[in-house]
């Protein structure tokens, strides 16, 4: 197996009865990889699965060529951001990131030192001294961030990094994750949002109900996703005059009113024409109020990868 | 950094968590019932000393002297002035057919009690007359020693540290499974055998303080307010011997339930079920074969204690049986026995620490 890849070789992971993961096949080179699947569908557990959290039922992961199984050669290159907080309990910012630096053979000045540059690195000096307990949610991202870069790892792993981030401290956190990905190490991420990664991300993986439904290079995937029927409510007071105007062109899929008489509840399969149709009926004279996309989520782009459209 | 120096890291980590853990605090409350118990003893002893003898104390050869038949004023004349002197007028029970008159002249009971430093001594009079007279120690060094041997193997070791360990080693694993934070030990590049031993002697130097402390602290409660030349000889004598047995028990007790319940937190879930498995294991331990006695506890730290406990005849047969130690093992064999149960079950810790998953939703 490579010893540059992530690699995942016919791996699936149940919970009891419960399916965590099915029949992953996976090959995850360096960069910035993001898993993006609703709540529940397996992010998490793909994680946990890379980082020996939890062991696959059957099937093989080789991260780097090291195995899951083997704590002591595996974290020495790898660092892992969970959703939980993962120090002593009453730690101070410093205090969370430094403590477990003294595992990895790091002295105790190595360690402060260390710890100071990944808070540094995540803009949180100033609260550095301050407990953790008292941090808001973003602060406890990052000191999670700090407390997984602090060994300089060549696998990066974060769940949910950039929830409660505030813009720039998203763009910040961004920028880390494009020097790291840039280096040739693995940046690997989740999130619910696609649009929230896509524009950072070298590759993506979808994932859903457990199983892989698209991966690959981010512009691929864009493709598919650009292809996937999308639905809007037009806000306008001639329903009838918009909709039969809409019904002649060719990428309107399905056209209906809207309950209590909001509006025309319209489904394109090209989002581009549909916005140049919708310019050409404001410059005929007819009157727009506002367009609002009512499906524009991952469930339902997973909806369509899963069923094979609509 | 070699697995010795991470073990120690490890340890050093969670001794802090493990010392004050509010899920174990009852801990603590378990360890010094027994020194509790002693330090009231004493101290009401030595409460009683200093009240009597701010009255009039008496010679021993004094009391010595005081015979069954003599005379309240007899006795008075002899002694002085009692500590305490209660006279009271009890109606007879006699049958009123056959003496009518009795209920009219009630019988007249005196109780006087002495003290002469070291003794009390309780006489009662009945019309008059002395017809008893009882002497005991305000403290018993005999006594209390056997009391202290039969709290130590009854309720320290069997109770005690039983449930301090299940207490202190379950949660090692188990309670940071509910903190949600035992992922932190799992993200270090660190083997989990390796995690599993830092974590056993972070328990293990956090149990055997406590209750090795306990126990010194209890015998040090039942032994200093005795009888100043008698601890003198004690300790000259069998005193360091018995410290020492008492501690060294403890500590081992500590050693060989802090390993058994280490695996339970990492094998079940509910702590409950290890502890009655194991509580009912250790009972019946001295109905079983030889063999089979060797894979409890208890068996040998019984053979460590230094006093044996004899059990009285009036106990219940159930209750007798349950408690009448093992066959004892020899002293070697009982540490040695007892590191071996350790080690055994210690490697199938490490098994399962080797399987362990991260699953918090779960618990």
């Amino acid at each position: 197996m490579s010893s540059t890849e992530i690699v995942f070789d016919n791996v699936s992971k149940f919970y009891g009865e419960v399916l965590g993961v099915n029949r992953v096949d996976l090959h995850i080179p360096p960069g910035i990889t993001s898993l993006v699947g609703p709540n529940g569908s397996g992010k998490t557990t793909l994680m946990n699965l890379m980082t020996g959290l939890v062991h696959p039922n059957s099937g093989v992961i080789q991260v780097r060529g090291l195995s899951p199984y083997a704590p002591e050669k595996l974290m020495k290159i790898m660092g892992y951001a969970t959703q939980y907080d993962s120090g002593p309990r009453g730690a101070t910012g410093i205090e969370f990131v430094s403590t477990g630096l003294l595992l990895f053979g790091y002295s105790k000045t190595d360690a402060q030192r260390r710890a100071w540059q990944a808070i540094e690195r995540v803009g949180l000096t100033a609260a550095a001294k301050r407990k953790v307990a008292g941090y808001s949610k973003g602060m406890r991202q990052r000191i999670r961030l700090a407390q997984a870069i602090a060994h300089d790892p060549e696998v990066l792993i974060l769940d949910e990094p950039l929830n409660g981030l505030d813009p720039l401290v998203r763009a910040e956190t961004i920028a880390l994750f494009r020097d790291y990905g840039a280096a040739g190490r693995h940046v690997i991420l989740s999130s619910h949002v696609l649009q929230e990664v896509d524009v950072f991300s070298d590759q993506v993986i979808l994932i859903a109900n457990g199983m892989i439904v698209a991966e690959g290079q981010i512009k691929n995937v864009r493709e598919e996703i650009h292809e996937h029927p999308s639905q809007f409510l037009l806000h306008c007071k001639d329903a009838s005059k918009v909709a039969s105007l809409l019904f002649a062109e060719s990428h309107i899929s399905e056209i209906k009113l809207a309950p209590e008489g909001q509006g025309l509840l319209v489904l394109t399969r090209n989002r581009d024409a549909f916005s140049a149709a919708l310019e050409r009926i404001s410059l005929s004279g007819i009157d727009i109020d506002g367009v609002i996309p009512t499906d524009e989520n991952v469930d339902a782009l997973y909806e369509y990868l899963i069923g094979g459209g609509r | 950094m070699n697995p010795a120096q991470q073990i120690w890291t490890i340890a050093r980590q969670e001794l802090s968590r493990v010392f004050f853990s509010r899920r174990s605090f009852w801990v603590y409350l378990l360890a010094l019932f027994p020194s509790v118990i002693f330090l009231g003893h004493a101290v009401e002893a030595s409460i009683q000393k200093r009240s009597w003898s701010r009255g009039r104390t008496v010679s021993a050869e004094a009391l010595n002297r005081v015979q069954s038949g003599m005379t309240d004023e007899q006795v008075l004349e002899l002694l002085g002035k009692p500590v305490n002197d209660n006279t009271r007028r009890n109606r007879p029970r006699r049958n009123r057919d056959v003496d009518p008159e009795a209920e009219r002249q009630p019988e007249v009971r005196r109780y006087m009690m002495y003290f002469d430093g070291k003794r009390r001594v309780d006489l009662r009079f009945e019309e008059g007359k002395l017809v008893s007279r009882n002497m005991r120690d305000l403290l018993n060094f005999e006594e209390d020693r056997k009391v202290y041997a039969g709290m130590f193997q009854f309720f320290y070791l069997r109770l005690g540290i039983f449930f301090g360990c299940l207490g202190i080693f379950i949660n090692l694993f188990r309670g940071e499974m509910l903190d949600k934070s035992l992922h932190f030990w799992f993200l270090v590049p660190v083997k989990r055998e390796v995690l599993l031993l830092g974590k056993y002697l972070a328990g293990l130097i956090a149990a055997a303080l406590i209750f090795g402390g306990g126990a010194m602290l209890s015998f040090l409660a039942m032994v200093l307010p005795q009888d100043g030349n008698e601890v003198q000889t004690f300790w000259q004598t069998i005193g360091p011997e018995h410290a020492f047995w008492y501690a060294a028990a403890a500590m081992l007790g500590c050693v060989g339930y802090g390993s058994i319940f280490l695996a339970a937190g990492l094998l079940l879930r509910n702590p409950i079920i290890p502890a009655i498995v194991m509580l009912l294991w250790e009972s019946i331990n001295g109905f079983l074969p030889d063999v089979m006695q060797k894979l409890s506890v208890l068996h040998y730290l019984q053979s460590l204690c230094p006093v044996p406990v004899p059990l009285p005849n009036d106990m219940p047969a159930l209750l007798k049986m349950l408690l009448s130690p093992a066959a004892p093992s020899s002293v070697p064999s009982a540490v040695l026995g007892l590191l071996a149960v350790t080690a055994l079950v210690l490697f199938a810790a490490m098994q399962a620490a080797r399987r362990l998953e991260i699953n918090y939703g779960t618990e």
